[in-house]
């Protein structure tokens, strides 16, 4: 199991804290913190699916988490909230996941999606400040549903131990 | 009734699905003796006379492509980083489309929209939410005008009413999920046309590698 921890939030203790916990369980955890890195916004391009697919036509830092989710099982989004909601910057990174699935369509558990480019990702978001736990949930359901894999569910950082691992 | 419409899309405007709908939209709304002025996110020069827009009027309509399950990050950007506080009162409606076709998709954008209003200091003015637009932009005239005339529908319908709070827009997200049989006419019909429809446009795009490659 491969677990990918993306840092978008400024205080990277907690995404640390999620990595050791995960890596004591004895799982591959790489953090990466992207709030050194130039990553910028999907614009929608959809070179990834019809032009180049599988490549995003951003030449960005973006490019070195692509590489690595594609062989990844787990993704956690460590973000800061804004509205209740994951704020830009964690958005922002998960925006630019879609090289992950390719342009073809199929049902899957009743609804339309993308097949998947590489396997199954489940989907897993630790966050700080006033997220609405209900929103996140759903959301971190959703994503992870589109990406063909479960959701490891949505914690607020105070919460961070009750974070289940090898799910 | 002056309206303000803002593209949260970061799709270049000319390519963007959400400045059809808006178009489509406003021919509606005009119709009926309503104005509008449009504001389009994917071009940055643009922020600042949006923020403004924004802050002054008292009817506003955001209108946004669904992007893995809720707003663009690039919208985010913009809403956080307004750079005042309202004081005047305003409703903010939003019209949220999508492409994949079932409303259960938008379910969670809408929940997102919901909860937004009251934070910017504005009131809800409704979501109208509707799927199955992906092909807006690689569609022929006649299919394209076919997706964008209801959303001409609804720009009258805002027009008299000023929100999309009505029954007749709750019913415009079409159907919450596809019965068996028709996800297997889908997929019969995505099989025969919709994938060598992608395949097409793939080559004109200048594709030159198979579409489910494995780059990495
Ligand atoms: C990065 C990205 C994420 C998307 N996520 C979703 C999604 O979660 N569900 C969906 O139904 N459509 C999704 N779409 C499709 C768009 O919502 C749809 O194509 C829309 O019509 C684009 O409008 P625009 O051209 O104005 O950007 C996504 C598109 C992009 C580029």
């Amino acid at each position: 199991m491969k677990t990918i921890i993306l840092n978008t939030a400024d205080n990277i203790r907690p995404a640390e804290a999620l990595q050791a916990q995960i890596a004591a369980k004895g799982e591959d955890a790489e953090l990466i913190d992207t709030t050194t890195m130039d990553i910028r916004h999907c614009m929608g391009c959809n070179h990834c699916f019809l032009k180049t697919p599988g490549v995003c036509a951003i030449k960005d830092d973006y490019k070195q988490i692509l590489k690595k989710l594609a062989h990844s099982d787990s993704l956690w989004l460590v973000s800061g909230t804004r509205f209740g909601f994951l704020d830009y910057k964690g958005k922002r990174v998960m925006d630019r996941i879609l090289p992950m699935l390719n342009m073809d369509l199929c049902f899957r558990d009743g609804e339309m999606r993308h097949t998947l480019r590489y396997g199954t990702l489940n989907v897993g978001v630790v966050y700080s400040g006033e997220g609405n736990q209900q929103l996140l949930d759903f959301w971190c359901y959703r994503s992870s549903a589109n990406l063909g894999g479960h959701s490891l569910g949505a914690y607020s950082v105070n919460k961070i131990k009750e974070v289940k691992v090898c799910m | 009734m002056h309206v303000v419409i803002i593209n949260g899309s970061p799709r270049a405007k000319k390519f963007s699905n959400t400045d059809k709908i808006i178009q489509s939209f406003a021919k509606g709304l005009q119709s009926e003796g309503s104005t509008c002025e449009v504001y389009t996110l994917s071009n940055r020069s643009e922020w600042e006379a949006a923020w403004a827009a924004f802050m002054t009027h008292d009817k506003i309509i955001i209108a946004l492509p669904l992007y893995v399950e809720c707003a663009p990050s690039l919208l985010l950007e913009f809403l956080a980083t307004l750079p005042t506080e309202r004081r005047k009162p305003a409703t903010l409606s939003f019209i949220l489309q999508s492409g994949f076709a079932e409303g259960c998709q938008l379910r969670c954008g809408e929940a997102f929209l919901k909860s937004l209003p009251a934070q910017l200091g504005c009131t809800f003015g409704g979501c109208l939410l509707r799927g199955n637009n992906f092909g807006i932009r690689i569609a022929k005239e006649g299919e394209r005008n076919k997706i964008l005339k209801p959303y001409a529908d609804m720009g009258r319908s805002f027009a008299q009413k000023g929100n999309f709070l009505s029954p007749e827009a709750a019913r415009f997200v079409g159907l919450e999920t596809f019965p068996l049989v028709l996800r297997k006419f889908i997929m019969l019909s995505y099989k025969v046309v919709g994938h060598r429809k992608f395949s097409r446009t793939a080559t004109e795009w200048g594709c030159i590698r198979p579409l489910d490659d494995r780059p990495y």
